[in-house]
């Protein structure tokens, strides 16, 4: 799983559980890489290619759905998500219908190809819609469980998968049922991270030991249902609390763990961190772009010691 | 409930347009205009023999799917329902009210609805699902779909019809509603639809332009459709000319009387009319 992206593993994973279960649809919006083309050329017959079509490929992916079968539908996060955003709540989430929406390009790791290409308001909308599970993934681990998760699931889903081949966090058979991953207990500030920036965050934490700041990190991956109990329980070790998202804050993950910790009367002082409120002409790479607006290892560690202070 | 004569039918439609009348007027809202235009053609699917259903099993795997895209018409679906009782008629007297089970828009947990819909454009999609569906499981099940014609103005109608065309979904049957009205104007006026047909056959669905208020002409276009998966390649269009509002005649293609219900004198009026020709 090491060399993997988070889209082979998934649609790798995928790939071996359709060949066992016919029922098992694909469906996609011209979308290609190697493992779809896997997919396309050997269970053609479980592959519809919509094309460039995003609120046909819901009420089609809806339609295969009531008439049986186990579908999944993916194209670029902006795409999948807020060009057919109605359709979504429509058909998927007002019926209540088992679909699982695949996105691949969370935050900007579509860098180069500028704003129409990232997603950075997915996770606010997407986890505005009652009966939608959100999860985004952390690593390729992750993503192949996912597959075999949404498999089996009786109301829609949502996976946001990242561009870039991340480093793996987990190992083979790792529990993802749970929503939430306690990582490193710290006792003096908890970061809450999502998606390629649990790996920041674990980052960061090793900073932050060098001075004498013992940091948490959890991975909520998980971002509706939030598992409230244990996501408090696990903040809770420590006295402060960073949210750490490659993301907008406007509703985004931090804006949801505040939400539980107000509701539930954790009123520990909290630190969103995340994408400036805009949108990005800039290039050079995901890693120039996460300079410029904060997410580089520095800046995400001075930000927390000067809000420790 | 089968009705083997063509009068018998249109009095049914007339029946059904009474039935959506009083649903309308005692609850003060509804699409009652828009329910009218296709009085005929829902008479036909559920009384002319056209789907197969089971009362006693509204999910009969094997039931044709009647996907009411114009989903507003639930103001006629409803009372159908009742009538063929997939539920007691006592419901149309508690339409929109606190105890009632549905609303002005369509909700799939009513016995004998497939979808929810309201929203415009989404419901063809769904119906090229189901037929695709069909498709790869060699069900013999057919997919019946009803549009407004204002609806086609939604740019996810195109992207479905061409998407069934190219999957050869010729066990799907799409009706378009033509009454020429959308919701405050003619349509002809707000933005041009015609030629209708030829933008269905543009993308390459068989086409057929009927009076949508004929019974004869609904049948005959249907033909013999259960023969049609496998051997025609393409969906069936009908385009039905309709008349928005038909059957009482101050209503009749009158763009005010979208989503209205009449009340006080009009709406005994209308009674009188319907009754006139068969509404008991």
């Amino acid at each position: 799983m090491k060399d993997l992206s988070q889209r082979d593993a998934f649609f790798g994973k995928l790939y071996e559980i359709a060949r066992r279960d016919r029922d098992v649809i694909l469906v996609s919006a011209d979308m290609g890489a190697p493992s779809l083309d896997k997919f396309r050329a050997d269970l053609s017959a479980q592959y519809v290619n919509v094309g460039i079509a995003e609120q046909n490929m819901v009420t089609v992916a809806s339609g295969l759905a009531l008439g049986g079968k186990t579908v999944f539908m993916y194209a670029i996060m902006p795409f999948v998500t807020l060009r057919c955003y109605e359709m979504i709540k429509v058909e998927l989430c007002l019926m209540n219908i088992a679909v699982t929406a695949v996105g691949v390009g969370s935050g900007i790791s579509y860098d180069d190809s500028g704003p129409t290409h990232h997603s950075t308001e997915d996770i606010a909308i997407m986890r505005a819609l009652p009966n939608m599970t959100v999860l985004n993934t952390t690593d390729s681990v992750m993503a192949a469980r996912f597959a075999e998760m949404t498999c089996h699931i009786s109301s829609p889903h949502y996976v946001r998968l990242d561009r870039e081949k991340l480093p793996n966090i987990y190992k083979a058979g790792a529990d993802f049922s749970t929503g939430v991953t306690e990582l490193k207990t710290g006792r003096d500030v908890c970061i809450v991270a999502t998606g390629n920036m649990v790996q920041r965050a674990l980052e960061v934490a090793a900073e932050l030991a060098k001075q004498n700041i013992t940091a948490g990190v959890i991975d909520l991956y998980r971002i509706k249902p939030i598992n409230t109990e244990l996501l408090v329980k696990s903040v809770s070790r420590s006295g402060r609390v960073v949210t750490l998202e490659e993301n907008l804050l406007n509703g985004g993950m931090g804006s949801a763990v505040a939400e539980v910790l107000a509701d539930n009367g954790k009123l520990l002082p909290l630190k969103r961190i995340g994408l400036p409120d805009g949108y990005f002409f800039t290039y050079g790479g995901r890693k120039t772009m996460q300079s410029r607006s904060g997410l580089d290892l520095k800046s995400v560690t001075d930000l927390i010691i000067k809000w420790l202070k | 409930m089968y009705i083997d004569s063509i009068k018998g039918l249109e009095e049914k439609a007339n029946h059904l347009r009474r039935l959506v009348l009083d649903m309308c007027v005692r609850a003060g809202t509804g699409h009652v205009t828009s329910s009218f235009s296709c009085a005929e053609i829902f008479t036909a699917l559920y009384y002319g023999g056209v789907l197969r259903y089971d009362v006693a099993k509204p999910a009969w795997e094997d039931r044709d799917r009647f996907i009411l895209s114009k989903g507003h018409a639930s103001a006629i679906l409803y009372p159908v329902l009742a009538d063929l009782g997939f539920y007691p008629a006592g419901e149309l007297d508690k339409f929109c009210r606190a105890d009632g089970m549905f609303g002005v828009h369509l909700q799939n947990d009513v016995p004998g609805v497939e979808i929810c819909s309201g929203s415009l454009g989404h419901g063809i999609g769904v119906a090229a699902g189901l037929a695709l569906a069909a498709k790869m499981d060699r069900k013999t099940y057919m997919v019946f779909t009803l549009l407004g014609d204002g609806e086609c103005y939604e740019g996810s109608v195109w992207e479905s019809a061409m998407f069934a065309s190219h999957h050869e979904l010729d066990n799907l049957i799409a009706f378009v509603d033509r009454n020429r009205l959308c919701a405050t104007d003619f349509t002809e006026e707000c933005v041009r639809l015609d030629p209708m047909d030829k933008k269905w056959e543009a993308f390459g669905w068989e086409t057929v332009t009927i009076d949508g208020h004929s019974l004869e002409q609904i049948f005959a276009a249907l033909g013999d459709f259960r023969s049609r998966p496998n051997q025609k390649k393409k969906p069936l269009v009908i385009v039905a000319n309709t008349v928005k509002g038909k059957g009482v005649s101050f209503m009749e293609g009158q763009p005010l009387w979208h989503a209205v219900a009449p009340s006080g004198e009009q709406a005994r009026r209308a009674r009188v009319e319907l009754t006139g020709k068969g509404g008991k």
